[in-house]
């Protein structure tokens, strides 16, 4: 039986190959894309899933206080770690840890690493494996330090031994390799080349021991028998406990929760990457279901092909159940072919895809779970394409068909309609969202700044850049690439160095406003961009301007009406305002400015920034800085980064849900093509007597066009109307995350749907002009 | 005395169009004993059509009575209806009706399968058939490949195949031309002889000639 229905079916394919062609081509596409979405979602959700402490693990972020709004940030008081481990019982593991970057060399090849100086505990809360040394010893040496395999690769080569060996660090230091640890699997939020002891980078630092400065990655592990919520709530309450201040809160944040889970809003954890994971599982489920939708409009616009043969099946004693099995394995075999051609897109397409979300997705058919997954897929495809066509199929009444009566559509006809209306709703209403996505990224693109990030470079300061910062700065503008260059301890982009509790006049002594402070040299301003709007800039002797600050325009608005110069502030020593700086954005460019107060020290700079000369080529003028670099840094190697292409990065997730809905909006409206192109089709195929009819008694080919057109129109039409509110709703949605937002114009609609309407009428009307220009014999005689 | 296939007792068949009832049948009475060879004859629109497809229960009559080998048809639920037309009947239609999609071979197959017969009996059946109507040659032919002759010698090698007690053709030569016609005919004749009974409906008076009875029908009543 089995047997011959895939006998059935296979005919049945080869005979209409147009349609077979339609049908399998567009599911096979809906699955592609559903895979891709499926694998990425899969990369999302495998983040730290491979660390084995899944459920006692957490990291300690604390949420503080400010002017009645909780920020939440990554860092902890350094004495906490040691803190929560002794006096809350849950907790049996803590470590501080601090990112570096650390340049290794031996001999002449130098690398620039990225690693955590850690706790002894950080080995076992992240059951690190040792292939060389081991966890109880690694730590003993306070000279110490622990690196991955792949890092002793790339420093002594493969099959090298790497314990016992000395390590040169930063040029000045010697490290003494204890251990080496296997690989950290691909996707971890907080991946580690190197650990070494936390001291060896705090020992000299005197405020890392005390509660007063918040730096410390924090990380603890709970015993499998302690109670979260119960844990959780001693950690909020233990800062409190030690400095008497019920701003700062530290909290439990899961393992689990890291990747997926990590905005906070006023103190609440309102999603994260979850919601584009969420989004986009979504998108691929209606893509699916638009693939679906056109595999039952094609069937069932068929069914009076198929109507003979369900009569005379039924004729010679077939039940309905089982020409149900027969209609829904065709179905089966059909999706079954779409996966194995889909399998063919994605091994062409994968390649593209992982350029355009920047990831590094495999297609894995060799893991049983993504086989498993491709054959569910096709499977649900199959039954829910299947579905209704047998039904509908399966329900003809023998006497009737057989009498060679029309099949009557009625409830079919509906819902056939309501289908491709379906179908047109959703491609609408992609592509208004994408129109809007799209919108909103330029807008904040385009945003004022308030400084000016192109041909900006940034240079992480290290070895000699600041004690040679003169000679330096004069070298690079005499090479005529750089026409400026400015010294920042904070990146431009960045949140970085803050503080509250100062007072200033004006004020009420009562401040609790988050301010920004920034250590820069005299020409930071200039090389940023950044406008000066009152007062003076800087000396260029720091000495002199060792009691005056600058202040952005939204601190000197905190400090009242008339000029702001000469205005005091206290911040434990006093400074004097000496100029205003326009407001400019960073850290989150979707909010406020916050306000910035600025000093004249660049003795701890962490960051060179150099404006570059737009007429000179970019390979050009990056030869000529690293020459200089070179010359005056010679122990670095030169790395650089481009402050647009960082501003780009903040970006990151609303590009690529701006990427991706054009993508499926592009999907879903090829797909939904199809359908109206195959329904068109069979809709001139029934008509073709009628056409003939009227053209023998005078019609005009236009006039057959407007007539075959017309009702997939107003199908369209309605598809708009239905689309406008439903894509208004979930796009205003979508905006209310951002603070700096567009307005919902009301032409985009009008673009969308104008849009659509010349897709569709391309599509039917390829259709419809076939079928008027036909010789009108022909189809007449065929009765 | 002969067993009495089919009876009809007052069958009526109406239709309700729109608010009109329309009768299609009217106070049909005749039965049919195990070995007849009816030719139903009438005009185009006379109820022969219907007259067959109630009797085959591919329809159903609204009013009267119907036994089917002594077992009232009319208060039989669907299942067994339909089992009892698998077992019993086969279908021959004017417009042959075979499945574009299937061989020669697998058109006759087809019933075979609704009553889950074994694969190996299966051939040997369906090798029989080919045999008996000389058609092994085209076993692997799709219909469309045929002509109409061929085409209702499938058909009714299709309806055979199942080994039914009743044949019912409706107009099976209708579109067949004289020569083909009579063919089909002398087939009819000969399976009679060996013992099926038929029900043909006709307005040729030659093919009804073949018949050992002729019931005459006129708007919907015998005549
Ligand atoms: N479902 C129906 N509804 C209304 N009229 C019908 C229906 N089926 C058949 N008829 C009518 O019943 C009459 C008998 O039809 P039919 O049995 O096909 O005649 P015949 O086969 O003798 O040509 C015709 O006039 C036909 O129009
Ligand atoms: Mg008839």
């Amino acid at each position: 039986m089995i047997l011959n229905y895939i006998k059935i079916a296979f005919r049945t394919l080869r005979k209409n190959k147009g349609y077979s062609f339609l049908n399998i081509f567009g599911l096979a596409i809906g699955i592609t894309c559903a895979s891709l979405i499926f694998l990425w979602v899969e990369d999302e959700l495998s983040f730290d899933s491979e660390f084995e402490k899944q459920d006692q693990v957490y990291y300690v972020p604390t949420h503080q206080e400010y002017d009645g709004e909780w920020r939440t940030f990554n860092s902890t008081p350094g004495p906490f770690a040691e803190a929560m481990k002794t006096e809350i019982p849950g907790i049996v593991k803590a470590s501080r840890t601090k990112h570096r970057d650390l340049l290794f060399s031996v001999n002449d090849n130098a690398i620039n690493s990225g690693g955590r100086f850690v706790d002894e505990d950080f080995i076992t809360i992240f059951s690190l494996k040792f292939v060389e040394g081991n966890a109880k010893e690694a730590f003993n040496n306070p000279e110490a330090i622990v690196i991955t395999q792949e890092t002793a690769e790339q420093l002594y080569g493969k099959n090298a031994k790497a314990i016992g060996k000395v390590l040169k660090v930063d040029n000045t230091e010697n490290y003494l390799i204890s251990g080496v640890i296997e690989n950290l699997p691909k996707n971890v939020t907080f991946p580690i080349n190197w650990i070494a002891p936390f001291e060896r980078w705090s020992g000299d630092k005197e405020w890392t021991n005390g509660y007063g400065s918040f730096f410390a990655d924090t990380f603890v592990e709970l015993s499998p028998e302690a109670d979260f919520n119960d844990v959780d709530a001693q950690v909020r309450g233990l800062l409190e406990k030690k400095t008497g201040d019920s701003d700062s809160k530290a909290f439990l944040h899961s393992i689990k929760d890291w990747h997926l889970r990590a905005h906070f809003e006023n103190g609440k954890q309102v999603g994260g990457r979850i919601d584009s994971v969420r989004l986009f599982t979504i998108i691929a489920l209606i893509i699916l279901l638009i693939a679906c939708i056109n595999f039952m409009n094609l069937s069932t616009a068929r069914s009076e092909k198929r109507a003979n043969e369900v009569g005379v099946r039924k004729a010679m004693g077939s039940g309905r159940t089982r020409l149900i099995f027969q209609f829904i394995s065709e179905a089966l075999i059909l999706a079954f072919i779409a996966s194995l051609v889909s399998v063919l897109f994605l091994f062409v397409l994968l390649p593209q895809f992982n350029l355009l979300i920047e990831k590094d997705l495999v297609l894995g058919l060799s893991q049983p779970f993504h086989i498993v997954f491709l054959l569910g897929i096709t499977l649900v495809c199959g039954i829910i394409a299947g579905l209704y066509p047998a039904f509908y199929l399966s329900s003809f009444k023998p006497v009737e068909v057989l009498k060679g009566l029309k099949v009557t559509h009625g409830s079919a006809n509906y819902i056939r309609k309501g289908l491709v209306v379906g179908q047109f709703t959703i491609s609408i209403v992609f592509i208004i969202c994408t129109i809007l996505v799209y919108q909103q990224l330029q807008h904040i693109k385009n945003r004022d700044l308030g400084f000016d990030k192109d041909q900006l470079i940034s240079l992480n300061v290290n070895g000699t850049m600041i004690q040679k910062f003169d000679v330096i700065k004069q070298d690079l503008i005499q090479t005529g690439a750089v026409s400026s260059v400015g010294l920042n301890n904070s990146g431009i982009l960045n949140g970085g160095n803050n503080g509250s509790n100062l007072t200033w006049t004006g004020g009420t002594n009562t401040e609790d406003v988050l301010i920004f402070f920034r250590y820069i040299s005299s020409d930071f301003l200039e090389t940023a961009g950044m406008e000066l709007v009152e007062g003076r800039g800087f000396y260029e002797n720091m000495a002199k301007d060792s009691t005056s600050v600058l202040i952005t325009e939204s601190f000197a608005k905190l400090m009242g009406q008339g000029s702001a110069i000469g205005k005091k502030i206290d911040r434990g020593d006093v400074y004097t305002v000496v100029g205003v700086v326009k407001d400019y954005l960073f850290d989150d460019m979707y909010g406020q400015s916050d306000p910035v107060m600025f000093f004249n020290y660049h003795g701890e700079a962490s960051y060179m920034y150099l404006k570059t000369n737009p007429k000179i080529g970019t390979s050009d003028v990056l030869s000529k800085i690293e020459a200089v670099m070179k010359k005056h840094n010679p122990a670095f190697p030169f790395e650089y980064s481009f402050v647009d292409d960082a501003f780009n990065a903040k970006f990151k997730s609303e590009q690529l849900v701006g990427k991706l809905s054009q993508l499926f909006a592009l999907l879903a409206i090829l797909i939904s093509c199809l359908g109206l192109f195959g329904l068109a089709a069979y809709t001139a195929e029934q008509r073709s007597k009628e056409i003939g009819v009227r053209k023998v008694l005078g019609a005009s080919v236009s006039g057959i066009v407007k007539l075959l057109s017309k009702d997939f129109l107003k199908l369209v039409g309605l598809a708009i109307v239905i689309a406008i509110p439903v894509a208004w709703y979930v796009m205003d949605n979508w905006l209310g995350n951002y603070a700096y937002r567009i307005e919902i114009n009301g032409w985009i609609f009008v673009i969308a749907g104008i849009v659509a309407i010349v897709i569709a009428m391309v599509t039917v009307s390829f259709q419809a002009i076939k079928a008027a220009i036909a010789n009108p014999v022909d189809s007449l005689k065929t009765e | 005395m002969q067993n009495i296939l089919v009876s009809l007792n007052e069958a009526t068949r109406t239709v309700n169009s729109g608010s009109n009832k329309v009768t299609l049948l009217d106070n049909i009475n005749f039965n049919v004993e195990e070995g007849e060879f009816i030719s139903l004859m009438g005009p185009s629109g006379s109820g022969k059509s219907t007259l067959l497809n109630c009797i085959g229960m591919l329809d159903n009559f609204t009013g009267g009575g119907y036994t089917f080998l002594g077992e009232p048809v009319h208060s039989m639920k669907e299942k067994n209806r339909s089992k009892l037309y698998k077992e019993y009947i086969g279908f021959v239609f004017q417009a042959y009706h075979l499945i574009d999609e299937l061989t020669v071979y697998e058109n006759i197959e087809t019933p075979l399968l609704y009553k889950n017969v074994k694969s190996s009996e299966r051939k040997a059946m369906v090798a029989d058939m080919l045999d008996r109507f000389n058609i092994v040659g085209k076993k692997d032919l799709f219909p469309i490949q045929l002509s109409g002759g061929q085409q209702q010698l499938v058909g009714i090698a299709r309806a055979l195949i199942g080994q039914p007690k009743l044949i019912l053709a409706d107009e099976p030569t209708g579109n067949l031309n004289s020569k083909q016609s009579e063919e089909i005919m002398e087939l009819f004749a000969q399976l009679n002889k060996e013992g099926v009974t038929i029900i043909q409906a006709t307005h040729s008076e030659s093919n009804a000639a073949y018949g050992s009875r002729i019931i005459n029908l006129l708007d919907g009543k015998i005549v």
